[in-house]
């Protein structure tokens, strides 16, 4: 789908409201009531395209090879509730543009929060110091381009809707928690929204905006029966709108899954410690492809010949029944992107396919240093952080085994159900960690298992899945790496894998 | 040291403002800093980072209703329109009895130099320095041939001046500055190899340790990793480093949290008074310690923090507790809204090498990799790296297997505390023995 000029001009014109006051310090970052825009009319936090053209040229005039600037407006509100009670709500504000300057492999970054072309004419300037010597170097005219498509909800978004609204959700969520045992003792709802505006220009003479809503709706319950204490968790949410807790993800069923696992992990005994064969079940388990196929093939783990592939490159490397992509495209996911964080158009990237390694996720740098394509997965936190390669949506594509065939083979192991997460070291070592899982015996799940770590190699454990099932799952996620967290999806089918660790007593 | 009186004239200035616009309470904090970084990589500098940052946020309770705000723009239309909305926010949420914010109980120090956490040197050091600094300390580590890639070298500096106020009459500031080092290295061959780091900071320049030191305890932390194997899986004793006691006992923080205790998402709800640990085990936190990592004269509600035993002879006797989780227990605030300051657990008499020296057959402990820890249940189960110990002696190095156990089992088990505290960061403890421990692998 294109992006309708209409919803784009919509958006630029909320993100002026915010802009419209950036050049007086002691402005009001909300005078939607002063700001008059015009239709069609696109003005970039309040600077010119002329403005952002000398501002990129200022940041190469030390001998930099590229110049960036990354503006962002972000509002982020949220509302949580427990013990019965709205606790409180908080609303939170962030603007403010990063300059980022390369020169070879090297980058200089400044930010500030002060948008006055001197004061970023200022943060250029130190951003440029990371190149030594004089440039002649101009910036061609700024052309404006736009997203091919749109993957966000751009109608009834819950950045638009009442206070009161969103409690109605956390409330029905809430409710559905503690309603569903009386074992649960406490529960906390939270519904946390953000809009965030974006533009990038860059001294190719692109400059791109893009609107971006997000939100998640999470709840925890715990459980209390005499001195044994579980506590279990439900989240669901993306870049959607209103529509989505009504018709896709009802909050009572967030509630309730919730308050369904704290009462399960009551009776859930310590995982057997060992070698078993495991199955992964298709809920949470893209924390598996997440960490131990994502991470190890971002570009620049591998520049930097740091990452275990980075030799591998059109190696077969994994099972020939994997086949591993990573997708922004997708609509409405934590990991949806039009653009990412340096105004590359987002597309689906193969990985690995039928178990041979063919693409590496890549921002600019990457893809310039890798000789490889450039596929949208520079991203950042925020404007005070460089972009990296990043996952988006990551998944493994579902095969031809059923769930309960993949069961049914196993004598004993391991189901792996929900994870609190996952973790990975460029040696391709990496662990999940599993909230609930189940014991599998004589092909059936028997007794529920608590707090298991799986450890194991990348490069062994993706030549070790042998079956992959027709079914398929998305575990939401937020990924932190060098310090800065963005959201993703990661996504599987219920898997097999021969023989892991499970880390258990 | 620094003080910045228009900051404090900004905080009172938005807590009149949000009186006078209907709130009963208003509790704002304000932070103002600059940071300065650089990573080096093979030689080169790979990336340079400078920048200055402003925050301030706000809570406001009406008719004993919350509701906060944050925001990066510190201009009076900016936070007035924001804690306009918070105001008006507030009549959304329920009426918690026990919402407030601190009163004035006792002045701060009228001189917080003495927590000496400020160092007008680190403010003089220039860019290229810093850049020398960073550039020397991966050239030592990658001097080793062990070593088969750099994954960078980082060094940077910062300043920052935090403000507290309140329409219950706190107002505090105070200034730091810091100072910071760090290596990531790679050692081994092929398919086979192994990745870890080593850091350093301070509040002053010449508390630093050397980048060479640096270096050095990097190569040791990843050589003797290379060639690491599973073991069998087993139960032995585990010898704890110092670094992996510290990630032990920042679990034990997170289960004795004012908030986790009321929300009942701990193993250690009501057991104040009572027996957690084996009676060797002694945890102080302590923000007095002049120039320590985490030392403050008050904490983030303003409420002044003093010397404070967690657990005495294996009794605990705080939780960790902020205005609000306090109220709900029936406390007193102790000060921990914004955690610990610096958090010791007591050394004892034996060294290291005796701990290790003891052990028959059982794990040394250097690192740990995932997540795995249940502050519910207390459970813990983590990927674990060290080295194998055999008849009192470290032998061949171990990787890809995992430890479990519960906390509560496991604070009990305690066998040997050693005598190598290193205060060097806001939670420092020495090497720790835990006997019983499941390890997982072949």
């Amino acid at each position: 789908m294109n992006i309708k000029r209409r919803d784009f001009v919509k958006s630029s014109g909320l993100c002026l409201g915010a802009a419209a006051i950036v050049p007086h310090f002691a402005g009001n970052l909300f005078a939607e009531t002063t700001y008059t825009a015009k239709p069609g009319e696109v003005n970039y936090f309040g600077m010119s395209k002329e403005d952002i053209r000398k501002l990129l040229e200022i940041a190469l005039s030390k001998g930099g090879e590229f110049s960036e600037l990354f503006f962002e407006y972000m509002v982020d509100s949220s509302v949580s509730m427990s013990e019965g009670i709205i606790k409180g709500s908080s609303e939170s504000v962030r603007l403010g543009v990063g300059v980022r300057v390369v020169k070879g492999e090297q980058t200089g970054y400044g930010y500030t929060n002060e948008l006055t072309f001197e004061k970023i004419k200022a943060t250029a300037l130190t951003a440029a110091t990371i190149a030594q010597g004089n440039s002649k170097a101009t910036v061609a005219n700024m052309n404006e381009y736009f997203p091919k498509v749109q993957t966000y909800a751009t109608e009834n978004l819950i950045s638009d809707a009442t206070l009161k609204t969103k409690i109605e959700l956390i409330r029905e969520a809430y409710d559905a928690a503690m309603k569903y045992d009386s074992k649960i003792v406490k529960v906390n709802s939270s519904l946390a929204d953000s809009i965030q505006y974006v533009t990038i220009a860059n001294s190719e003479g692109h400059i791109i905006s893009d609107v971006r809503p997000m939100v998640r709706l999470v709840v925890s319950a715990t459980a209390e029966n005499g001195k044994v204490r579980g506590s279990g968790h439900g989240n669901d949410g993306g870049r959607v709108g209103l529509d989505f807790y009504k018709k896709t993800a009802h909050p009572r069923d967030i509630g309730t899954r919730a308050a369904k696992e704290a009462v399960e992990l009551l009776s859930a005994e310590p995982a057997p410690a060992g070698e078993y064969t495991v199955v992964l079940s298709k809920h949470q388990s893209g924390v598996m492809i997440h960490e131990a196929v994502g991470h190890p093939l971002e570009g620049d783990a591998n520049w930097k010949k740091q990452s275990i592939m980075s030799e591998k490159f059109g190696q077969i490397v994994a099972s020939p029944l994997i086949n591993i992509y990573d997708d922004a495209t997708i609509p409405s996911l934590r990991g949806s992107l039009n653009i990412d964080d340096e105004g590359t158009l987002c597309e689906k990237a193969m990985l690995i396919e039928k178990g041979k390694f063919v693409g590496f996720l890549n921002d600019k740098l990457s893809a310039k240093i890798l000789k490889q394509p450039e596929n949208g997965h520079g991203r950042r936190e925020t404007y005070q952080h460089m972009p990296i390669p990043r996952m988006n949506n990551t998944n493994l594509a579902p095969g031809e085994s059923t769930p309960e065939e993949i069961i049914k083979s196993v004598k004993k192991g391991f189901y792996a159900q929900t994870y609190q997460g996952g973790m990975v070291e460029n040696t391709g070592k990496f662990t999940f960690s599993v909230n609930l899982g189940y014991l599998i015996e004589d092909g059936k799940l028997t007794k529920p298992l608590r707090n298991a770590t799986l450890i194991g190699s990348n490069i062994n454990i993706l030549k070790d899945v042998d079956m992959v099932a027709n079914d398929f799952g998305v575990f939401l996620g937020s990924c932190g790496k060098a310090g800065q967290t963005v959201p993703v999806t990661a996504g599987t089918p219920t898997l097999r894998i021969k023989k892991m660790t499970v880390g258990g007593m | 040291m620094k003080y910045n009186s228009n900051l404090n004239d900004i905080a009172r200035h938005f807590v009149e403002f949000g009186k006078k616009a209907g709130a009963d309470e208003v509790q704002i904090s304000i932070y103002e800093g600059n940071d300065f970084s650089v990573s080096v990589r093979d030689g080169n500098i790979e990336e340079l980072n400078e920048a200055s940052d402003k925050a301030a946020s706000v809570k406001v309770i009406v008719d004993k209703k919350v509701a906060s705000a944050s925001s990066g723009d510190l201009a009076a239309s900016t936070m007035e329109k924001l804690i306009k909305n918070a105001i008006e926010r507030a009549e959304y949420s329920g009426k918690d009895e026990f919402a407030g914010i601190p009163t004035k109980t006792a002045d701060y120090p009228s001189d917080m130099s003495k927590y000496d956490l400020y160092d007008e040197a680190i403010l003089k050091m220039s860019p290229e320095e810093k850049i020398k600094r960073a550039l020397d300390m991966e050239r030592f580590a990658l001097a080793d041939k062990r070593i088969r890639a750099s994954g960078g070298a980082g060094f940077g500096t910062g300043e920052g001046t935090r403000v507290i106020a309140n329409s219950n009459g706190i107002l505090g500031q105070y200034s730091t500055t810091s100072i910071s080092a760090s290596v990531s290295l790679q050692a081994g061959e092929g398919d086979d190899f192994q990745e870890d780091y080593w850091w350093e900071s301070s509040h002053h320049l010449n508390k630093l340790p050397s980048g060479e030191s640096i270096a050095k305890k990097a190569i040791e932390r990843v050589t003797r990793l290379v060639g690491a194997k599973k073991v069998e899986t087993q139960v032995v004793p585990i010898v704890f480093d110092p670094q992996m006691s510290q990630m032990l006992f920042e679990f034990l923080l997170q289960c004795i949290s004012g908030s986790a205790i009321y929300m009942k998402q701990s193993f250690l709800v009501d057991k104040i008074d009572q027996s957690i640990a084996s009676k060797m085990l002694n945890i102080i936190d302590d923000p007095t310690i002049p120039g320590g990592a985490g030392s403050r004269p008050f904490d983030g509600e303003g409420v002044p923090m003093s010397k404070m035993t967690i657990v005495e002879n294996g009794v605990l006797k705080n939780y960790l507790l902020d205005t609000y989780s306090a109220k709900k227990l029936g406390m007193k605030s102790n000060g921990h809204a914004s955690g610990i300051s610096n958090c010791y657990i007591a050394p004892g008499n034996v060294s290291p090498e005796e701990i290790i020296k003891s052990v028959k057959k059982g794990l040394y402990l250097t690192n740990t990799i995932g997540q795995g820890t249940v502050p519910t249940s207390g459970d813990i189960s983590k990927g674990a790296y060290g080295l194998w110990i055999e008849n009192g002696k470290l032998t061949y190095p171990v990787a890809e297997v995992t430890f479990t156990g519960t906390l509560s089992e496991m604070l009990n088990n305690i066998d040997m505390i050693g005598n190598d505290l290193n205060m060097r960061s806001s939670l420092s403890a020495p090497t720790i023995k835990i006997n019983n421990m499941s390890i997982s692998g072949k």
